[in-house]
């Protein structure tokens, strides 16, 4: 803060300065603190985006549900009936089925969000707000579909008659590092998408590729050891094993893996925030 | 106290030449992405301040930098360089209702679009039926908005952004905002505002409103404050400079026998303006040389909107022309009660023989600022009087006598 609010100030009403952006991690710091007051823009938009899907569709939530369920059975009948595929002695609709849940999750918030900016352009060149509220709607909306699944899941483990051990409180961990790493990636993707659609043309494809960089088809233990160290990089690595190991398998987190995708995504959130901030000084300008 | 304050001010703007770097490379594609493009400056070294429960009125051409100002301090977009001091929650009177999700109801959008201009949901429950009485969108709540018609969709667009409560007001062009009576609502809705002691800035070319309005104006000319003052005085500035900075059309001197010298307009005690009201007297007065004797000659005075539409004409006889002496001399033009609505006016003045030959033509001669006035319907304001028939005795006298409406 600078010298010229000798003349304002002194009375309770906030005091704000606009100047011009630069990149700041500490002024990202400051960003968060005035979110608590758009918080009911949050949740509002949350809301909506889940009566706005829903509205003028047949299936309505069904979608929530198809999604999984659809690519579940293409899986089994390419990895289970055509080729052999190992599943750490879990049925493998099953085995797939879980890792669809945490990967849908990651892939459809984040795709959503790639584009959620250029989408409301005409809210972001009217209104002030700010912006990273709209990319974060998109990770709550993947949260709450989420949690539809997770119910077909639990069905599903009836069905196979797979207990379920206290390992699954390790579920809350997980999903708060995959969220972590959704939002980081979502922050920073819809302010590139501002300046460069491609990245929204290449969504499909990265997450495709990304898909198969990651165990979700098939376990962790299959990739050769002298990739390990590489393929662990990949935050969603740990995230779905060790979604698997607590939820199916009811063995303890891995906290080496778990530790891996926890700071690989917290780095990128704070970075991504920042960059974020700076993106949105302008980004009405060039949207 | 200060409530905004810009200290020098600036914004600048990249503009890309997208088909200039259509087949360009990739490389040089990122690269003028990133730092190229033309800079344009839209406001330069910009110094304001507007004080608690002032309303200050920027006015400029398209292009003056008055809109971006007005995302500057909305904070849509950040200044280039200098710092913008706001004081207390900031809201602007815009285009509410391009927020609006056409899927959702009504009801449904009230809630996001009030959220988004930063109102909590509990006041927005609260004022949640005034909003909708506002409106008279009330039996229309629970319909998805994409079955409202764009009167509706703005009614109620204004009625949520006018049921927040900020300590600044940003206004920008809303008097255009839905048929007659609604945006006399509107206007009514602000000047209580104001009342209350709202520090308000309002960003317009409507003249007549930002006299209404405003306590101080600005004049912005390519993105600098060139002047300020009384908002008065600066519409009557903002006039000339419209006349300076617009080509003036077929200026050339006139070789025929009567020659158009020059015009000046006046208001009823003869004194010198550009600023008239819908429904109030006008005069204007053009100057001629007449090299000969002419035996008739026919003057007329063009009023057009800034579109070029003619819209009201003043003629010397129509039937029966006069004649003009050799040498200078003057006609004077006089209407007592104007119709003209409230806007800018080029005036072209011409002088034409008894065949309609035109000896002498000034087009853009002028330009003027109709204020608004007597309020009435309808397209245009027309001179009436009025009488009213009492019951016999009482009304003698009174009932005589013909009354201009106001």
């Amino acid at each position: 803060m600078t010298s010229p609010e000798s003349a304002i100030a002194n009375e309770t009403r906030p005091v704000r300065h606009v100047r011009p952006p630069s990149y700041n991690p500490l002024g990202a710091l400051r960003a968060i603190g005035e979110l608590p007051e758009y918080l009911d823009l949050f949740l509002t938009l949350c809301l909506h985006r889940a009566s706005v899907r829903y509205k003028q569709s047949l299936l309505g939530v069904g979608w929530a549900l198809l999604q999984p369920l659809l690519l579940m059975a293409v899986y089994v009948v390419i990895f289970s009936i055509l080729v052999q595929m190992p599943s750490d002695g879990v049925p493998y609709p099953l085995f797939v089925f879980a890792g669809l849940l945490p990967w849908i999750y990651f892939s459809s918030a984040v795709t959503a969000a790639t584009g959620c900016l250029v989408s409301h352009i005409q809210i972001v060149t009217k209104v002030y707000f700010p912006r990273e509220i709209l990319p974060l709607s998109y990770v709550i909306v993947g949260l709450i579909d989420f949690a539809m699944a997770s119910c077909v899941l639990a069905l599903m483990m009836i069905f196979y008659h797979v207990r379920v051990g206290m390992t699954v409180l390790g579920v809350i961990p997980v999903l708060a590092v995959e969220t972590v790493f959704v939002a980081a990636l979502s922050l920073v993707f819809s302010a590139i998408q501002v300046r460069f659609r491609d990245l929204g043309l290449a969504m499909p494809l990265l997450m495709q590729l990304w898909m198969f960089a990651s165990p979700v088809v098939y376990p962790m233990g299959r990739v050769p050891a002298r990739l390990l160290p590489w393929y662990e990089l990949n935050p969603m690595a740990g995230i779905l094993e060790n979604f698997r190991r607590v939820v199916l398998l009811r063995q303890p987190l891995d906290y080496h893996l778990l530790w891996i995708s926890l700071v690989i995504s917290s780095v990128l959130l704070m970075a991504s925030y920042a960059y974020f901030k700076l993106q949105e000084a302008t980004m009405a300008d060039v949207i | 106290m200060i409530d905004l304050k810009l200290d020098n001010v600036s914004k600048k703007y990249r503009i890309w030449q997208e088909e200039a770097t259509h087949h360009a490379g990739l490389l040089r594609k990122i690269r003028r992405r990133l730092g190229g493009g033309n800079e344009f400056w839209a406001l330069r070294g910009i110094d304001l301040e507007v004080k608690s429960g002032e309303t200050l009125g920027i006015i400029g051409h398209n292009g003056s930098g008055k809109s971006t100002i007005l995302k500057l301090l909305s904070r849509i977009t950040a200044p280039t360089e200098g710092e913008i001091t706001i004081r207390g929650r900031l809201a602007a009177l815009l285009e509410v209702a391009s927020g609006f999700h056409p899927e959702l109801t009504g009801r449904e959008n009230i809630f996001l679009s009030g959220t988004i201009i930063g109102m909590r949901r509990r006041e927005i429950h609260a004022s949640l039926d005034s909003i909708m009485d506002f409106a008279e969108m009330r039996p229309f709540i629970d319909l998805p908005v994409k079955r409202y018609s764009s009167g509706m969709f703005v009614r109620l667009g204004f009625s949520i952004a006018a049921h927040t409560q900020p300590d600044i007001l940003l206004l920008d062009e809303v008097l255009a905002v839905g048929d007659v009576s609604f945006q006399r609502k509107c206007m009514d809705h602000i000047e209580q505002l104001k009342r209350k002691g709202l520090t308000m800035v309002f960003i317009s070319h409507d003249l007549a409103a930002v006299e209404r309005l405003c306590d101080r104006a600005v004049l912005l000319e390519k993105g600098q404050i060139v002047q300020e003052g009384a908002p008065a005085v600066l519409a009557g500035q903002y006039l000339t400079r419209i006349d300076r900075s617009e080509e003036l059309g077929e200026q050339r001197e006139s070789t025929g026998p009567l020659g158009l010298r020059g015009l000046e307009f006046l208001d009823i005690d003869g004194r010198s303006t550009l600023q008239f009201r819908t429904g109030y007297a006008l005069r204007a007065r053009v100057e001629y040389d007449a090299m000969i004797a002419l035996p008739a000659v026919r003057f007329r005075m063009l009023f057009k909107g800034i579109d070029g539409s003619a819209q009201c004409e003043f003629l010397t006889g129509d039937a029966e022309m006069p004649a003009a002496a050799a040498g200078r001399g003057a006609v004077e033009f006089c209407c007592e009660e104007i119709g003209l609505q409230p806007g800018i006016y080029h005036v072209d003045v011409l002088a034409e023989n008894e065949a309609g030959a035109v000896m002498d033509v000034k087009r853009r001669w002028a330009v003027i600022h109709v204020a608004s006035g007597r309020f009435t319907h309808g397209a245009f304001y027309s001179p009436h009087s009025w009488k009213l028939e009492a019951a016999q005795e009482a009304a003698q006298g009174a009932g005589e006598m013909p009354r201009a409406n106001g």
